[in-house]
């Protein structure tokens, strides 16, 4: 990981020298892009289930937090 | 095509009217009903066709019911007309794919709790298991043709979750989706009424990561006693399907497979019984393997489930019993 970080931060640096602007906002979009996937990713596998247990608590006629809980 | 055009000049044989007091097989059998006129073919008023993916969905349904081994037990509790909760217990062997021709299973138990929301416009269900799975799909209609649909499987470990989003375009007598899927899959397809019984439609897809595409076509035809369809790809597969209705409560159903690569052909042959307390399917095929499975209704929401599968020349014998408790 620690050598992942320094090859990342001595190509941004050859890049910026280079002054090739056009290839490194491309990188930057690709590794937020797959950054915004990973967290989008963790956020729906946690959060999936409780927003449509929200969604449908809220949805008339409101059902009782009781029912939700019971076996029956 | 041509032939249904033409049948439409030659008038219709008239019929005597039944006998006031019907007697024997004329009092059983319901009133023969006026003969369906055979109006002309608006060209430019075609019905929508099915959906690329639903082409075979008469067959699917007949010949591919969800045949499972051990004890399954479901119970779906509705909190209103639009939100319900389920609760799934499931205790058997679950087949694991192998490389031999051996069958390895894996006895598996496990419990999966699931949501449902279902509103005209927008559907959410997502199911989870004990080990963490989560199974979502979505189905959300932006506006009145526009469709988005997403499916996911989303796991603990890492790398073997997928997802696919799919947009789907409902035209007057056409659809079209385009998919796109992780593994940078793309894909697209399009279907046409050509006439009011028969359709053709076409798709695409790229698998980015393995640099592999391909094109497919198919047709369907259907009228209200038979469906037919068949399906040709790049990728080598030659599938047909035959679906014969026989009457309201019983249909049999073929399905032909043939994949050019590896020359295997699979060939299968079923029926279909949905009586009143009960729906019984099916099938026997190439392979040497017969299956049935039999849902009753043992009362209001409470369904009894038997499922068998036998493969004689694998000496695979797979029996499941299991109960569905609401809706």
């Amino acid at each position: 990981m620690a050598s992942r970080v320094s090859s990342k931060g001595k190509g941004k640096a050859a890049r910026g020298s280079r002054g090739s602007g056009g290839r490194w906002t491309g990188r930057c979009v690709k590794e937020w892009s797959t950054w915004a996937m990973k967290k989008a990713k963790v956020i729906t596998h946690y959060g999936f289930i409780p927003l449509i247990i929200i969604i449908g608590m809220n949805s008339k006629p409101k059902p009782q937090l009781s029912q939700l809980l019971s076996p029956v | 095509m041509g032939s249904s055009v033409s049948h439409a000049a030659t008038p219709p044989p008239s019929i005597p009217p039944p006998p006031q007091h019907a007697v024997g097989l004329a009092g059983v059998l319901p009133p023969k009903s006026e003969e369906k006129s055979e109006r002309k073919v608006n060209w430019l008023n075609l019905p929508c066709p099915v959906p690329f993916e639903e082409i075979q969905r008469e067959a699917l349904m007949s010949l591919k019911p969800e045949l499972f081994e051990g004890l399954r037990f479901d119970f779906t509790k509705g909190l209103n007309q639009k939100f319900s909760l389920s609760h799934s217990v499931f205790m058997g062997s679950m087949e694991v794919p192998s490389q031999s021709s051996d069958t390895i299973k894996v006895p598996t138990a496990h419990y999966e709790f699931g949501a449902n929301f279902l509103d005209p416009k927008l559907m959410l269900v997502g199911r989870v298991l004990t080990d963490g799975r989560l199974n979502a799909r979505v189905k959300c209609d932006l506006t009145d043709n526009l469709t988005l649909k997403i499916n996911a499987q989303l796991t603990n470990e890492p790398h073997f979750s997928q997802g696919m989003f799919n947009f789907d375009y409902k035209g007057k007598d056409y659809r079209s989706q385009f998919q796109i899927g992780n593994n940078a899959f793309y894909g697209a397809n399009y279907i046409q009424s050509v006439s009011p019984h028969l359709s053709l439609g076409s798709e695409v897809f790229w698998l980015g990561h393995q640099r592999k595409s391909g094109v497919g076509f198919a047709a369907r035809y259907d009228t209200d006693k038979m469906v037919a369809t068949g399906q040709v790809a790049s990728t080598g597969i030659v599938a047909l399907s035959y679906v014969q209705k026989v009457s309201e409560k019983v249909s049999l159903a073929s399905d032909f497979m043939y994949n050019l690569m590896t020359r295997d052909v699979t060939s299968s042959f079923g029926y279909d019984y949905i009586l009143r307390q009960c729906r019984l399917r099916g099938k026997f095929d190439s392979a040497g393997c017969v299956a049935a499975y039999l849902e009753e209704r043992l009362n209001m929401g409470v369904n009894f489930i038997l499922s068998a599968e036998i493969n004689h020349p694998k000496k695979d014998y797979k029996f499941g019993f299991g109960m569905t408790v609401g809706e």
